[in-house]
């Protein structure tokens, strides 16, 4: 694996019970918001990472799509429904200032504020990647 | 998919006895003729060739019955039909691709163990192609094999691969056969199936001897970007790709180097490289066909209903050696065979009898 991901997992477990506007320790007046998505599975068994960290004016639409989601029922801990094969694996993990959540997910349960928020972070920045040349 | 254990003709005799003992079976065959379900009539073909000298040969057999439906780029199942199995060919690449490779392994697995499609009873092959936008996968979701189109960036497609056509529909296979769990060891030996199935496909449908055989799993789905050969190699895993976005190809070939990770179901994709590379092992010391012995005894295992869902790969290995000794007797060339190939890879420990 070339990038090692901004990985989550060793940021602790996700922060529970914050429905509403996260209560997020702001650094000179600013919430720092950071996503990010990895995927893993899937036929070639691949794992991909994509990160965005929004600037400060782009906070509050990133705030709403995060909490649009529904973190408490995609906990990381759960087992995750074996149906079929090569399906695509995703776990997120988005900071907004200290607080932190967590979610896993099969691919057949990326859809509406999931997928909303995973496209995002798709488009927003995908993962580096050196320029190439002609082979 | 419904499958009658009474055969509807045979329903209908019962219904009509008139015999007084019958009364409550032709009572009960009644109803189950009047319940609304489908019966399926199963394909099957002639074949003819000539034989020398002159000698004209009928061979009857079952037939493939495909249906391909195109998902349109949306990610709803299963789509639109396009092909069904007397329909000519479309045109789309993708769509014509799939209905081949369905074919071709169709035929593997009836020329090489004598099973007729994914359940052994003549069932609908389902594919769907064009799946979502830039997808870049191919699955089994349980009942159909569907293929995304890739992002034109790492992957071209995956339906010109015969590899990966068999490997999902390897996956329908095995789940028919009592399936292995998708997660850690078990769901390991899930994905090598699939991978020692694809590999035994493509080796049929080219006609070549394990010496001759690429061994790989997706040649020909990478972009020309990308640094590498195909998805997986079971002669060496760990090989097939090191290219400088996607990284290296992270299979094990060995117990030493298994790979712990909460990813990919636990490594499913990953630690396949260890009993995919104990099949090659075995295949290649028997030399010759590899679906023909070698073959055999995975497809023995896989289907003598003995395999626990839950088998890792020491269970799965002694299930190996059961079966070849069932079918080669102990003592064989083909037991030593196996019995070394999981050796190679530490499966077995060396000198360790199963």
């Amino acid at each position: 694996m070339t990038e090692p991901t901004p990985d989550g997992r060793s940021q602790g477990g996700p922060e529970k019970g914050s429905q509403g506007e996260p209560d997020a320790p702001r650094r000179d007046g600013v919430i720092v918001v950071a996503v990010t998505v990895t995927r893993t599975g899937g036929f070639a068994g691949l794992r991909r990472t994509w990160h965005a960290e929004p600037d400060t004016a782009e906070a509050p639409q990133w705030i709403a799509l995060i909490d649009g989601c529904p973190w408490d029922a995609a906990d990381p801990a759960r087992d995750l429904a074996p149906i079929g094969a090569d399906r695509f694996v995703w776990h997120v993990d988005a900071r907004c200032g200290d607080a932190a959540r967590e979610a896993a997910l099969a691919d057949p349960e990326v859809q509406g504020p999931w997928r909303d928020l995973i496209d995002a972070v798709r488009a927003a920045k995908t993962e580096p990647r050196p320029p190439r040349t002609a082979r | 998919m419904t499958h009658a254990i009474v055969p509807p003709y045979l329903l209908a005799r019962i219904a009509a006895a008139r015999e007084p003992t019958w009364a409550r079976a032709a009572h009960a065959a009644r109803a189950t003729l009047e319940t609304p379900r489908e019966y399926r009539t199963v394909r099957s073909r002639i074949r003819m060739s000539v034989e020398e000298p002159g000698t004209l040969v009928f061979e009857g057999g079952p037939a493939p019955d495909r249906t391909i439906s195109d998902a349109r780029h949306l990610e709803n199942l299963p789509g639109v039909r396009v092909r069904g199995e007397d329909d000519p060919p479309t045109g789309d690449a993708d769509v014509d691709e799939a209905f081949d490779g369905l074919g071709a392994t169709f035929d593997f697995y009836w020329d090489a163990y004598g099973r007729s499609s994914i359940d052994g009873a003549g069932g609908e092959l389902l594919a769907t192609v064009h799946y979502g936008r830039d997808y870049d996968n191919a699955f089994w979701n349980g009942e159909r094999m569907v293929f995304g189109d890739g992002d034109g960036e790492i992957f071209v497609g995956f339906t010109q691969s015969l590899t990966v056509v068999a490997h999902e529909l390897a996956h329908g296979v095995t789940e028919y056969e009592g399936g292995l769990v998708y997660q850690g060891q078990s769901g390991a030996l899930n994905e090598s199936l699939s991978d020692v199935f694809g590999a035994l496909t493509e080796q049929h449908h080219l006609g070549q001897s394990a010496e001759e055989a690429t061994w790989l799993i997706g040649e020909g789905i990478f972009t020309p970007a990308v640094q590498g050969v195909a998805l997986r190699s079971l002669a060496a895993p760990g090989t097939a790709y090191d290219d400088d976005v996607l990284g290296r190809d992270p299979q094990p070939a060995h117990m030493d180097d298994y790979v712990q990770t909460p990813d990919d179901n636990g490594g499913v994709h990953i630690n396949s490289g260890i009993p995919n590379h104990a099949f090659y092992l075995t295949a290649t010391a028997l030399g010759g066909r590899a679906w023909e012995r070698a073959g055999l005894i995975w497809y023995r295992t896989l289907t003598s209903g003995t395999l626990s869902p839950t088998s890792d790969f020491a269970a799965f290995a002694r299930a190996t050696v059961a079966s070849a000794e069932a079918e080669y007797g102990e003592g064989s060339e083909e037991v030593d065979a196996v019995r070394a190939g999981w050796t190679g890879v530490g499966v077995f420990d060396d000198g360790t009898d199963a």
